[in-house]
């Protein structure tokens, strides 16, 4: 009965129009925009994919096949894995956390330069420059990045002219091009959680430890750090997610070998039109990376309400 | 040399780096438009050219693309900004116990991957059909396989918690004594929130609602799934950049490039000014009577602004007249002498290679390094087979020359013409 005394308190506090408008919106984007698509494609992942004039009938049942071709592939006795897939998924982890440590270090000097020099004009100007590459396509900075990683392209022939190397390097096949793209993709998600949390530290902390003598390595590790952990955090987790889910970036700048998980659930679902197929790993996709993020935020205690900020 | 000093340069040399990795790449990229080289280059420089933003204007595909992303982009704005501004609404008054679990659900769909958040939408709406029975060629059956329809809902469920973390921010501010007042005072909620409520948010909805735009313009990860038959600007430019590149796409990423810094200095130079203005009110700055212009004094962004219109003024005006025909016959010329070369060269090699067989005998026979590259490129799929192709700056310029004409005429009809 509790909960009819709430909605009773939130329409008289909003009245019957404003509230029902509220709730109507709120209601319409959590329930039909988020929690039922994610729930039908989850019950999705466990259907055959049956041709249409069989959906409904004895045939349409639940199944666990889906997510046992990830394990097995089409392999019925499960004697062996599927490799292939498996490795895809471990290694787009992997590189996703790669890409995410990536960030953090290469991020770090500059929110804490940005975020201490406050105001001064060289930090506003930054500021401006960095939100201009934030405005363009995430499309067109992996093709800017194609044109200077590509065969022919502006490295290979800085490199050829230095005679560092003889032949091109091709940087596509090696994935150089994917995690250089990967990193410059999601960098500034990273930059500005940082910046706003460190430039919220008191510059009297700093200066009272270097006072009593603290050296600079020390000063960082226990006084900027643990301050700006929320805000590292918070970038951290969304650029493992962006990067773990990036998928124009892997189809731009990824060697013809390679494949990304993001990319497998599309060729599930745009290729071989087994929608039931893809959701089921889009769904392992979707789990293990927010179990990462959950396992990292309870070890470094960030709550929740920190992400955003 | 001090510590301080050593410091200090390493700080600039990081800075350099990491604004070399930011921009170096846009840099290059906008240089590429102006090259009149087929793949998209600035080493090998041939000439200055504007044909490639000809061949942008003409090309009905991005033009299509951009009038959807558009229509879309609007209809994720009016969709995200109502939801997310009701969520933050609905967030200050929500039963503290239930505050965070509350949070955690509307701040998720940002951590949740555009791909899942695609497919989610597009499975839920299509199966959604089906449960209410709207039956084929009903209008609900179409509206719920109808690519905007879709795109525009998958990309609000997550576009809306970036809305609700920009009304957050504004409503922390806010005093709801104000609304408490004018409830006294006899107006109804929807007056009190018309009058009060929605004038105080009006600053963080104008910025809510182009943050949607760009997010939504931009998005392609969620985009691809829903689109189904229609195209936007980002699925139309994945496309192009997927199967083969031109340097067309450069000249649509320098235009928006250039209006992205247009834009970031005159909203900086407006600021300045503001602020300028707002110091001479206080007497803390004096009235300028320099040479300049009162707006342009201590207002560095002003001056750049004045001074990037210019380049782009003066680079429309030029493009208009300005022809490289003569420096493209020069090219062409010199591409002639060295594909002659090249094939005059394989020639040698091969006589050489023939004679050196017939001496050593077929059995140890290894493959020409030449030829190799050739079949080299039959081992990957035909969509890589054409990106990597005209990229061989080793390969014969004979194959060079035509791959690339081919398979631009693949993709774009209008190239054909250029040629």
């Amino acid at each position: 009965m509790k909960k009819k005394m709430i909605f009773s308190e939130f329409f008289r506090n909003n009245g019957v129009i404003m509230g029902s408008a509220l709730m109507g919106l709120v209601g319409f984007w959590l329930i039909f925009l988020v929690i039922l698509p994610q729930l039908s494609m989850l019950d999705y992942s466990f259907r055959f994919n049956l041709p249409p004039a069989d959906v409904g009938t004895a045939k349409d049942v639940y199944t666990l096949s889906n997510y046992e071709h990830l394990l097995y592939g089409s392999d019925k006795t499960h004697a062996t894995f599927n490799t292939v897939d498996l490795m895809v998924f471990v290694r787009t982890i992997i590189a996703a956390i790669m890409v995410t440590l990536f960030n953090i270090v290469l991020c770090y000097p500059l929110a804490y330069f940005l975020g201490q020099s406050k105001g001064s004009g060289l930090a506003r100007l930054l500021v401006v420059l960095l939100i201009i590459p934030y405005w363009i396509n995430e499309i067109l900075r992996a093709f800017a990045l194609r044109i200077i990683f590509g065969d022919s392209g502006l490295l290979n022939e800085t490199l050829m002219l230095l005679h560092l190397t003889k032949e091109p390097i091709d940087f596509i096949r090696q994935d150089i091009a994917l995690y250089a793209g990967l990193g410059y993709a999601y960098i500034l998600l990273m930059l500005f959680p940082m910046y706003n949390v460190i430039e919220s530290l008191d510059r009297n902390q700093i200066e009272a430890a270097r006072d009593m003598g603290a050296s600079w390595t020390r000063i960082h590790r226990r006084i900027v750090i643990p301050h700006a952990k929320p805000g590292i955090v918070s970038g951290a987790t969304m650029v493992f997610m962006l990067s773990a889910g990036a998928l124009a970036a892997p189809q731009i700048l990824g060697g013809p070998s390679s494949l990304w998980f993001t990319q497998l659930v599309y060729q599930w679902f745009n290729d071989s039109l087994n929608w039931q197929q893809g959701a089921a790993y889009a769904i392992v996709l979707l789990i293990s990376t927010i179990l990462i993020v959950l396992t990292v935020m309870r070890i470094f205690k960030v709550n929740m309400g920190d992400i955003g900020k | 040399m001090s510590t301080a000093s050593i410091i200090r340069i390493a700080l600039f040399a990081y800075l350099a780096i990491f604004f070399s990795y930011l921009l170096g790449p846009l840099v290059v990229m906008s240089l590429t438009a102006f090259n009149s080289a087929a793949f998209p280059s600035v080493s090998p420089w041939a000439c200055y050219t504007y044909e490639w933003f000809d061949v942008l204007f003409n090309d009905k595909h991005i033009k299509e693309g951009i009038y959807y992303s558009v229509i879309i982009g609007l209809g994720t704005v009016a969709l995200s900004v109502s939801m997310g501004l009701a969520a933050s609404i609905v967030l200050t008054q929500v039963w503290a116990k239930f505050r965070s679990t509350y949070y955690t659900l509307i701040i998720a769909p940002i951590l949740v991957p555009g791909v899942v958040l695609g497919i989610s939408t597009l499975v839920f709406w299509d199966r959604f059909g089906d449960f209410i029975r709207a039956g084929d060629g009903s209008m609900l059956d179409g509206l719920f396989h109808n690519g905007i329809f879709l795109t525009i809902l998958g990309q609000s469920s997550f576009i809306a918690s970036y809305c609700m973390l920009v009304f957050v921010a504004r409503l922390q501010r806010f005093d709801p004594g104000l609304t408490e007042a004018a409830l006294d005072l006899g107006a109804t909620h929807t007056q009190a929130f018309r009058k009060i409520l929605l004038p105080f948010m009006r600053p963080a909805i104008a910025s809510a609602s182009v943050l949607a735009f760009l997010a939504s313009f931009e998005n392609y990860n969620t985009t691809t799934f829903t689109i189904v038959k229609y195209k936007t600007l980002t699925t139309v430019l994945a496309q192009k950049v997927r199967l083969g590149i031109n340097p067309s796409i450069s000249a649509l990423a320098f235009i928006i490039i250039m209006m992205t810094i247009i834009l970031a200095l005159g909203f900086e130079t407006y600021r300045r000014n503001n602020a300028r203005k707002e110091a001479v009110r206080l007497g803390k700055a004096k009235e300028s009577k320099g040479f300049l212009p009162g707006f342009l004094t201590g207002n560095p962004a002003a001056i750049v602004l004045v001074l990037v219109s210019f380049v782009v003024i003066s680079m429309i005006g030029t493009a208009q007249s300005y022809s490289p025909q003569q420096c493209k016959a020069e090219v062409l010329a010199a591409k002639k002498a060295e594909v002659a070369k090249a094939i005059k060269a394989l020639k040698l090699k091969r006589t050489i290679k023939q004679q050196s067989d017939s001496l050593k005998g077929p059995d140890i026979f290894t493959p020409d390094p030449a030829n190799k590259k050739g079949s080299f490129g039959g081992v990957f799929d035909p969509n890589n087979l054409t990106n990597e192709e005209p990229a061989k700056p080793e390969a014969p310029a004979a194959n060079k020359k035509p791959a690339s004409g081919a398979f631009g005429g693949v993709f774009d009809p209008n190239n054909l013409q250029k040629d």
